[in-house]
């Protein structure tokens, strides 16, 4: 029983570890499909969306209630930050906001460090939420399970939205032709606010509920950063299909690399990156376009 | 006689391309009603005429007036919400998106009974609504022409301005784009402004006609029974 209940385990994680990678590599590639912008505070945003929760918690509000404002948090930051720093260099190259987005970072991680200190932060559960709950032959933490649950119904609301709704038409229009989309009367500007608030709420989503997964310190951004890099690249840039798929392929790498080798867990990842580089250069499903 | 009314009036604009001139002063207008043609040949300036007209290339000089509104320089977006429905010879149909999103993209409300809305697009290109749920990047390039126009159409405008509808279609196809233009559009009473180096085509559509030369310049202005008398005058101006 001890090896069944211990693959159910790694297999759960892979996919709670896989949850959080897709719903910060969307963000990430909503905000490029939409206005070709590659965030590189990204991954600040995500840990800006841990440390907002864990202080919503700790002033005794409700987890779930922390869980709605975390995120909304995180999405203003994001509406500063694009009538700031990236709109301002819409007609410039790429580059200017490669550059000032990794500026941005540091900014950002000063003000964590700033405001929460060095020291690792942890976000303090609901009781029930601390338990395990018998499943499969094996005891499985509640809060997993419940992160689980929150990515799978945080992955069909953004699906049901981009499918379903004018709005979301929009943005997947404009990830193709956006000057057709204004030859049909859509102001971009909006667009691009959209995307970067969209893509910002989805990284503090992802780091509140990661928060409880690992611990919140300020460097908790930059793997994160790097992890949701690896999966948009080997998904396909701007292809959501494919950032489903890699996220998840990206998580069981990890846990099964992590419960076997721990130290070689982020080479093998980079290993597989360029092994699916190699063969298909422009990721599993790269088009550039959403699907 | 009363001057009818203005859709499109451009007074001498001038447009670049990063450095390269290429409309220099060039005038045109288009009445209420009007359907009219930019006749040339490959690199004259006629794309780019248009997309001076949606501000996607905005003029560095001159005036556009739209219905009485100077437009010049608008965003294209502006442009388009005072009634301007632009397609592009590349006809830009969104792949990723079905027929009928497509559709719906471009849908605003109209007056009247003659009002378009998606019904009626479909009433009138089965095809489309054979295919509505279809992506509309993966139709044949006739039928992508016909979903180009039919989302002009249901944005219910004021005028529709139409890149090269024949640029790389079959004779065959040429002759159903035409119906479709002159059955839906100029019958219909929908100012017209359509840019063409298919001389057939912008005399079956158009009452008159701009023969445009290199850098934008109009070298002649002809209603199309004057060309019909004397074809020498197409003839010379659209030979290399």
């Amino acid at each position: 029983m001890g090896g069944v209940s211990t693959a159910i385990d790694i297999t759960l994680n892979s996919l709670v570890l896989g949850g959080v990678f897709l719903i910060v590599a969307i963000g990430l590639n909503i905000i490029y499909g939409l206005s070709r912008v590659m965030n590189l505070a990204h991954g600040s945003l995500y840990a800006l969306g841990a440390y907002s929760g864990y202080t919503l918690v700790s002033t005794g509000l409700n987890f779930f209630v922390a869980l709605l404002l975390a995120p909304l948090l995180v999405g203003v930051a994001g509406l500063l930050i694009e009538r700031t720093v990236i709109a301002p260099m819409r007609s410039r190259s790429i580059v200017y906001t490669l550059i000032l987005t990794y500026g941005l970072m540091f900014f950002i991680d000063g003000l964590i460090k700033y405001t929460w200190g060095n020291e690792p932060r942890f976000i303090d559960l609901p009781a029930f939420m601390r338990e395990t709950l018998p499943i499969l032959g094996t005891h499985y933490p509640v809060f997993r399970l419940m992160t689980l649950l929150i990515t799978a119904v945080v992955m069909a609301g953004l699906m049901l939205f981009l499918s379903r709704t004018k709005t979301g038409m929009t943005l997947r229009a404009s990830s193709t032709i956006p000057e057709m989309v204004s030859c049909l009367g859509v102001n971009m500007k909006y667009v691009h606010i959209g995307a970067f608030v969209l893509g910002s709420v989805l990284a503090g989503i992802a780091g509140i509920i990661a928060g409880p997964l690992t611990t919140i310190d300020p460097i908790m951004g930059h793997e994160m950063l790097i992890s949701s890099f690896v999966v948009i690249v080997i998904g396909g840039l701007g292809s959501l299909r494919g950032a489903v798929i890699a996220a998840l392929l990206i998580g069981a790498v990890q846990t099964l690399a992590e419960f076997f080798i721990t130290d070689l867990a982020m080479v093998i990842v980079y290993m597989l990156m360029a092994i699916i580089l190699a063969i298909k250069p422009r990721g599993i499903l790269g088009e550039g376009k959403f699907e | 006689m009363a001057r009818k009314n203005k859709i499109l009036d451009i007074e001498d604009i001038h447009t670049y391309y990063g450095e390269s001139y290429v409309i220099q002063g060039l005038s045109l207008y288009v009445e209420e009603h009007e359907a009219v043609s930019i006749l040339g040949r490959n690199g004259v300036g006629k794309t780019t005429t248009l997309r001076s007209v949606m501000g996607l290339t905005p003029p560095r000089e001159g005036k556009i007036h739209i219905d009485g509104t100077q437009t010049t320089r608008w965003p294209a977006h502006k442009v388009s919400r005072m009634g301007v429905a632009y397609v592009p010879a590349e006809r830009h149909i969104f792949p990723g998106l079905s027929v009928e999103e497509n559709l719906l993209l471009a849908a605003r409300p109209g007056r009247g009974k003659d009002a378009w809305d998606l019904e009626k697009v479909y009433r009138q290109f089965p095809i489309l609504s054979d295919r509505r749920k279809q992506d509309g990047s993966t139709l044949s390039g006739g039928e992508q022409q016909m979903l180009a126009i039919g989302r002009a159409l249901v944005s219910n405008p004021k005028i529709i301005i139409l890149d090269e509808p024949s640029q790389g279609r079959s004779p065959l196809m040429v002759e159903m784009v035409t119906d479709v233009v002159r059955d839906f559009c100029v019958a219909s009473g929908i100012t017209l402004l359509v840019v063409e180096q298919n001389y057939r085509m912008a005399l079956n559509v158009a009452t008159r006609h701009y023969l445009m030369g290199t850098k934008g310049r109009i070298e002649g202005i002809a209603t199309t029974s004057e060309l019909r008398e004397d074809p020498q005058i197409i003839q010379n101006h659209l030979a290399v």
